[in-house]
């Protein structure tokens, strides 16, 4: 079955990632030129840092959530839903995590395919039907697929290179009157742009990436619907869940189905597009599924 | 994987592509051959069913491509006796149960349905074939399972509270591979469980076949 490409969408990632790239070309090129040998061994450091984040990222997306590993005698409903919609798919079978929590939502960890999870809330799976559930599954497997835990922690790991510049570089500059200041004045400039511009960029592509795995979590199922469904009732309850909950999760927005509301980011800020955006494109979808 | 893998999973469009992916029914045949080493050195009979599970699309188009499958189908059970019974299951997937004691009619059935669905379209909607086997000894029925998506047979033996049988799945891969193009990663052996009915497409369709007639 064939589905309209959606080259608009394609078009924004590729030049969203193009000026990634574009940047943090030159932010290196500067960073070489200016750049002294003090800050050599922040580099390294947050190399390794970030090299174990990501190499433990599974297992710490699932421990803050508060989410445990279940086994097919547990949850068989949701196992069998997830290994049917994996098979579909064609990936192997991702673990599967359930975080006891009253706020509807879920995501998915891994760095590699085989290494993946998907975690489901106990508050989505009582507020979903059968059906809205399987496409909320399928975007995360479509997560998944597209490798975006990677591609997301590669594409911020200069940006976070640069935050740190930003905020740990003046300890590099060897203290009061010693020596020249300039280079090391010039590198927390330079990240500091860096910082911000790469910051919006990302934001962008996460949002892209979002729209891609609409696309892919509603070509798996086969029913658009289902998922924009789930999307207008999850971001419905959202806002009618208490503030303690919200705050606990903030950190974990980027790999959430809808990211939970906070009046303060705004648009450019945000790590999810806005749900009626997703519906619509959703709707487009059903639409091409009865016109073909 | 390949350049152009990673290229598209970094545009993101892994998860579309590999999900449209048209089906492959190639190896599909292998077992209409195999059967017969299942029953002579592993004492495997055939049940004397086979399903085709497929998951639904919501569009008309989807349900016309279906109709085709049955008419496919009827045709066919005129000529070789193959019955036939399209059902869904507990988890919202659609099967197309085919019933006759001749087993490699029961391959050429669910070929037909397959290759019925791939023109209309929706080939990239086919899970799987699955294939009955039943022990001569005590023992669970085993199953043959055709993946579609990645044109290869693994084996499913459920033995109940979805445990599986992995003594009775490697006895029959071993066995088998080579006759059969068996999928050699076994993260894609994803299970069909029956969900306490007899098989994973549910009641016995031979089963209540014969009840019907003697009513």
């Amino acid at each position: 079955m064939e589905w309209k490409p959606d080259w608009g969408l394609r078009g924004r990632m590729v030049l969203t990632m193009f000026l990634l790239f574009a940047l943090y070309i030159a932010f290196v090129g500067v960073m070489a030129v200016f750049f002294t040998s003090r800050l050599f061994p922040i580099l390294v450091v947050m190399t390794l840092f970030l090299a174990a984040q990501f190499f433990f990222s599974d297992k710490l997306a699932l421990y803050s959530m508060g989410a445990k590993e279940v086994s097919e005698q547990e949850y068989p409903r949701l196992h069998a839903t997830v290994s049917r919609l994996a098979q579909q798919a064609d990936l192997p079978k991702p673990k599967v995590a359930v975080a006891d929590s009253r706020v509807p939502n879920a995501f998915a960890t891994g760095r590699s395919r085989k290494s993946s999870a998907v975690c489901v809330t106990t508050g989505i799976m009582d507020t979903l039907t059968e059906e809205e559930l399987e496409g909320v599954i399928a975007h995360e497997l479509a997560h998944i697929k597209n490798r975006d835990v990677a591609v997301m922690t590669i594409a911020s790991f200069l940006s976070t290179i640069a935050f740190l510049i930003v905020r740990w570089g003046w300890l590099f500059s060897g203290g009061r009157g010693r020596g020249n200041q300039a280079p090391v004045i010039v590198a927390i400039v330079a990240s500091l742009v860096v910082w911000i511009v790469s910051f919006l960029l990302i934001r962008a592509l996460s949002r892209y990436r979002e729209f891609a795995a609409d696309r892919g979590g509603a070509v798996i199922t086969g029913k658009p619907s289902a998922l924009a469904s789930a999307l207008l009732k999850i971001s419905g309850e959202m806002d009618q869940v208490p503030k303690e909950d919200l705050r606990d999760q903030a950190e974990m927005n980027a790999f959430f189905v809808i990211p939970i509301k906070s009046g303060i980011v705004g648009r450019l800020f945000s790590t999810h597009p806005e749900t009626e955006k997703r519906v619509e494109k959703l709707r487009e979808l059903e639409r091409e599924l009865e016109t073909r | 994987m390949g350049v152009f893998d990673a290229l598209r999973q970094a545009l993101g469009l892994a998860a579309e592509a590999d999900a449209t992916r048209e089906a492959d029914p190639e190896d599909l045949f292998g077992l209409s051959t195999a059967y017969v080493t299942m029953e002579a050195e592993l004492d495997y009979a055939p049940a004397g069913e086979a399903a085709l599970c497929f998951s639904g699309v919501d569009s008309t188009a989807f349900t016309d491509a279906r109709d085709e499958v049955a008419a496919v189908l009827d045709a066919g059970e005129s000529e070789t006796g193959t019955a036939f019974e399209f059902r869904t299951d507990a988890h919202g997937y659609d099967w197309v149960v085919l019933a006759d004691d001749d087993f490699e009619d029961l391959v050429t059935g669910a070929h037909f349905a397959a290759d019925t669905m791939m023109e209309a379209g929706f080939g990239s909607r086919l899970l799987a074939a699955a294939f009955a086997f039943e022990p001569g000894r005590d023992g669970e029925t085993a199953y043959w399972l055709y993946s579609f998506r990645r044109g290869t047979y693994y084996p499913f033996v459920p033995a109940g509270d979805r445990e599986r049988d992995s003594a009775a799945e490697f006895k029959l891969e071993s066995v088998l591979d080579g006759e059969l193009d068996v999928e050699s990663e076994k993260s894609y052996w994803y299970p069909l469980w029956p969900e306490g009915d007899v098989h994973p497409w549910g009641a016995s369709f031979a089963a209540t076949e014969r009840d019907r007639e003697t009513n």
